[in-house]
């Protein structure tokens, strides 16, 4: 790509971004809020694949799909807010926020700033991508080796919870709260 | 060429690609709907129907709900659409030849495939109605289920091309197709462009037990777009199954280009006798089958992949 | 230029969204095969609005609701009908002799062309309570998550299984829901996609003169050819099989089912059969219908529901107290497996037995009035199955995932004109 459409995707990108991260603040709904940060995490994911990270950046908006939707739904769930379009208030403390807000966007900012800005150009996407291979089966490999197994484990743990036969018996018995003491439930 | 001119005679490209794979899907249904049925089949109102009920849906206006989410209801269409061009693109055609061949094609695609859930669920969720909006919920659990072994049965694909690249993949079958490399891919792959696309037994989300769940609420232009979304999304769907698992362009005597029409034309056909010979799976029955069947599947044919690799 | 894309939206099957009002509900079933027309699921995705029938007192505001849901531009055909909501429509009227389906084809057309003008709504465009302007966000509320929003309740908080507190959405479906009879009114909460109570609101669809009488409630009163009651039989279950096969998603083999019902002879069980194996081959049986657990199991066994009740372990046909039925060797399909499937299957066995029985009666009658076995169940005047089965609904579909719950709604059969015509027995 030419340098111009590069800036200009940036821009674009970073636009988006921007925006949509605040409109995850400025809406009425949780559902939309859940949408515009993933909107954001896009554009954020589209930023990583003009810096030459590809890979990353594409994973980071294939993974954010299914996180997003997860976290929307979950949340509508809790919130006895049927589907999430009741309007609510999507800021909680706003003072505390804003000044923890001001203070760790002073902070990363004085990082940037501070920090040296390395010139190196960005490497062929191709070879990032081999590092990254290198890297998970390298020096990291104890690292991601032990991530892996722990989140394999609560996918086997998530679907045993979720099984017809969960953990309060035959899902087609009904849906009826659990007696709070055990024997209660043996003797129902 | 302009920059400019590339751009649009890309896009212009995907779009005539996915209107017509769309209309052959369409056509196919009609023809496999009527055997089966045991009626006549009407060769020329076969044809036209498409075409009329294109005219219908732009004659007929559109409805609303009571407080939908109007940005919403018009993003998710152009979403699913935006989804299925985004995976065409990466479609080769000829030995390097696609209209865009990134590094990591395969994580494109499955970025794509990831978002369909996004799109479907919007779909559901924006009308602000009942049965929409159990659609949408229902796709969050079919979308979920699915993810893993569409990647892991993608993966598998990738393991011969030491690359990500869906040209390299296709490069990769130049002497054996990873349909015979990895039998195990393949219907896994189809299992999950059903579910995709939504389509016959895995029409989850728009199905009949919610007399059309997401697009209820749809009328007019705006279900017609619905319906040639996820036309184009299996077609995308079909096109690059053929590319990673039927050797895409390989094949003797006809040109590269005839070879993917055929291998997407076959697989297409696949989809449109499964509307109609299978039942809609129970939801419940699918998310099992996916955690607990097709996982281990698609993880043993990756297993199985890298071990002839050895 | 316009008019050529108008005549070419013209040349497009006409979607129609129809209500079947009393005694009309195989008619509309039938318009499934016309060629011109297709039936939709959604008012939303007609064009025109058809109403077959007289429609009851209630269903009159319903229908207009249904009128005000088709877009622009609308028009409706009462089909010997004339409910009193839909009563300022300006529809086109169609007597009980005419064709429906040419009817409905010169309606669309002239719509489409723009010779007819589309219909307006029936009903006010009113918010349910007053909300406007009340609230931070003007929704009609307060709080966090605003109270009544736009006047509605918000949903409830409800236990599910795991111990949690989650919504609870209520949803009403009918009277005009597609897959479930028209007539038929449910409530129902849901949390996320499982039933967690049920309530049937409404089972109305008319009057009992206009349901009109089956060859079944007609052997209440007087003796009836076998043959004629068993071939009425096996087109009943083939009838249900269509509706039921589309439910699941089959709308082709749907099809064959409904074309096996108008054209099946007597003797013929063989062409059942077949039909029954291409049924069993689309993996309905594997993968699409639901389980029955004995406590639901134990309610059916004993509730005379005819292939509901054999199906779950029941033996009682009332076809075994009459003298006729035995001298024919009749013995009821019994033992066919567990779940709803089982239910499919006792329906399909039905069915081939009718049409071998058919076969063999000759010009046998029934021996006994009083009681009848409909396809349903038991029959007696005043004491109809669907009625009957209507009180276990809720039993039956609470805690069952949606689609689960309609395909065991559907196992039931439900015939409201059954009901109704029952009814009307008692009072004469």
């Amino acid at each position: 790509m030419t340098g111009a459409l590069i800036d200009l995707s940036f821009a674009a990108f970073s636009l988006v971004a921007i925006v949509a991260g605040v409109r995850v603040f400025r809406t009425d709904s949780m559902v939309r809020a859940a949408f515009y940060l993933l909107a954001s995490f896009a554009a954020t994911g589209g930023i990583m694949v003009l810096l030459g990270a590809e890979f990353l950046g594409m994973v980071l908006i294939l993974m954010m799909a299914g996180e997003m939707l997860v976290m929307a739904i979950v949340m509508v769930m809790y919130m006895m807010n049927p589907a999430g379009l009741n309007p609510m208030v999507m800021v909680h403390q706003p003072r505390t926020a804003v000044v923890a807000g001001v203070i760790a966007f002073l902070a990363i900012a004085g990082v940037g700033l501070s920090g040296e800005v390395p010139s190196r150009p960005a490497p062929d996407p191709a070879a990032a991508t081999a590092e990254l291979g290198r890297e998970l089966l390298g020096n990291s490999m104890l690292v991601f080796q032990t991530a892996g197994v722990t989140l394999l484990a609560t996918m086997v743990g998530a679907i045993a919870i979720a099984a017809p036969r969960g953990r309060h018996g035959d899902a087609a018995e009904g849906s009826e709260e659990p007696g709070l003491q055990p024997d209660e439930e043996a003797s129902a | 060429m302009s920059p400019l001119l590339e751009v649009i005679a890309a896009a212009a490209a995907v779009a005539g690609l996915l209107a017509v794979g769309a209309l052959a899907l369409a056509i196919g249904d009609g023809v496999a709907g009527a055997v089966v049925a045991g009626r006549p089949i009407r060769v020329l109102p076969l044809l036209t129907a498409p075409v009329a009920r294109a005219m219908l849906a732009a004659r007929t206006g559109s409805t609303t709900t009571e407080r939908p989410d109007g940005a919403g209801r018009a993003v998710a269409p152009a979403l699913l659409a935006g989804l299925a061009a985004l995976a065409m693109v990466l479609l080769p055609l000829g030995p390097g030849v696609a209209l865009a061949d990134p590094d990591t094609g395969f994580v494109v695609y499955s970025a794509a495939v990831a978002f369909v859930m996004i799109a479907v669920f919007l779909h559901g969720w924006s009308p602000n109605s009942t049965l929409p909006l159990h659609g949408a919920y229902r796709f969050g659990a079919v979308a979920l289920s699915f993810q893993i072994p569409f990647l892991l049965a993608m993966l598998a694909t990738a393991l011969p091309a030491q690359s990500l690249s869906i040209v390299r993949i296709v490069e990769a079958q130049a002497g054996l197709w990873n349909v015979v490399r990895e039998p195990l891919g393949l219907p896994i792959y189809l299992v999950v462009g059903l579910a995709v696309g939504f389509w016959g037994p895995l029409n989850l989300p728009d199905g009949d037990d919610l007399a059309g769940g997401t697009s209820a609420e749809d009328a007019g232009w705006a279900r017609w777009l619905w319906q040639v979304a996820r036309l184009s999304m299996l077609v995308a769907v079909a096109a690059l199954g053929a590319a990673a698992f039927l050797g895409g362009y390989f094949g003797p005597i006809l040109p590269g280009p005839l070879w993917v029409a055929l291998k997407t034309g076959l697989l297409l056909a696949v989809m449109a006798g499964a509307q109609h010979l299978l039942a809609r799976v129970r939801i419940e029955r699918f998310v099992g089958v996916a955690w607990v069947l097709l996982v281990p599947l698609a993880l043993l044919n990756v297993f199985v992949s890298g071990a002839f690799l050895l | 230029m316009t008019s050529v894309f108008h005549r070419m939206a013209a040349a497009a099957d006409a979607p129609v969204f129809a209500l079947a009002g009393a005694g009309m509900r195989w008619a509309v079933q039938d318009l499934l095969l016309a060629d011109g027309i297709t039936l939709v699921d959604s008012p939303r995705a007609a064009s025109i609005l058809l109403v077959a029938g007289e429609l009851g007192p209630r269903l009159g505001e319903a229908a207009a609701r249904v009128h005000d849901a088709l877009p622009h531009p609308r028009a409706t055909v009462l089909w010997a009908s004339a409910p009193d909501g839909l009563a300022g429509a300006g529809a086109e009227r169609i007597g009980p002799d005419a064709d429906p389906v040419a009817a409905t084809r010169a309606v669309f057309r002239d719509l489409v062309l723009g010779g007819r003008p589309s219909e307006p709504a029936l009903l006010p465009d009113v918010d349910p309570a007053t909300w406007r302007g009340v609230g931070p966000y003007g929704q009609g509320g307060s709080g966090m998550t605003g109270g009544t929003p736009y006047g509605r309740p918000m949903a409830e908080l409800g236990p599910d299984r795991d111990g949690l507190r989650l919504d609870v959405l209520p949803t009403r479906l009918g009277p005009f829901f597609a897959p479930l009879p028209a007539g038929l009114e449910l409530d129902l909460r849901v949390s996320g996609d499982v039933v967690v109570e049920a309530r049937v609101t409404g089972s109305e669809v008319g009057t009992s003169e206009a349901a009109g009488g089956s060859a079944f409630v007609r052997a209440l009163t007087q003796p009836q050819s076998i043959a004629d009651l068993e071939m009425a039989r096996a087109r009943a279950h083939l009838r249900w099989a269509a509706e039921a096969l589309r439910l699941q998603g089959l709308r082709a083999i749907s099809l064959r089912a409904l074309e096996l019902a108008r054209t099946i002879a007597p003797g013929d069980s063989a062409a059942v059969g077949r039909f029954a194996t291409a049924v069993q081959r689309t993996g309905v049986y594997r993968w699409s219908l639901p389980n029955v657990d004995d406590r639901r199991r134990s309610l059916l066994a004993d509730a005379r529901l005819g292939p509901v009740s054999r199906a779950c372990g029941g033996v009682d046909d009332e076809r075994l107290a009459d003298p006729a039925y035995i001298a024919l060797g009749f013995a009821p399909i019994t033992d066919v497996g567990d779940g709803v499937a089982a239910v499919w299957r006792a329906r399909f066995g039905e069915a081939s037995q009718s049409v071998d029985l058919a076969s063999r009666a000759g010009s046998a009658v029934t021996t006994v009035t009083g009681t009848t076995e409909s396809p349903r169940g038991r029959i007696a005047l005043g004491d109809a199955p669907t009625a009957r089965a209507l009180e276990f609904v809720p039993a039956l579909v609470e805690g069952l995932e949606w689609g689960d719950a309609l395909a065991t709604i559907a196992a039931l059969d439900l015939d409201l004109d059954e009901m109704a015509a029952l009814a009307g027995v008692t009072a004469a």
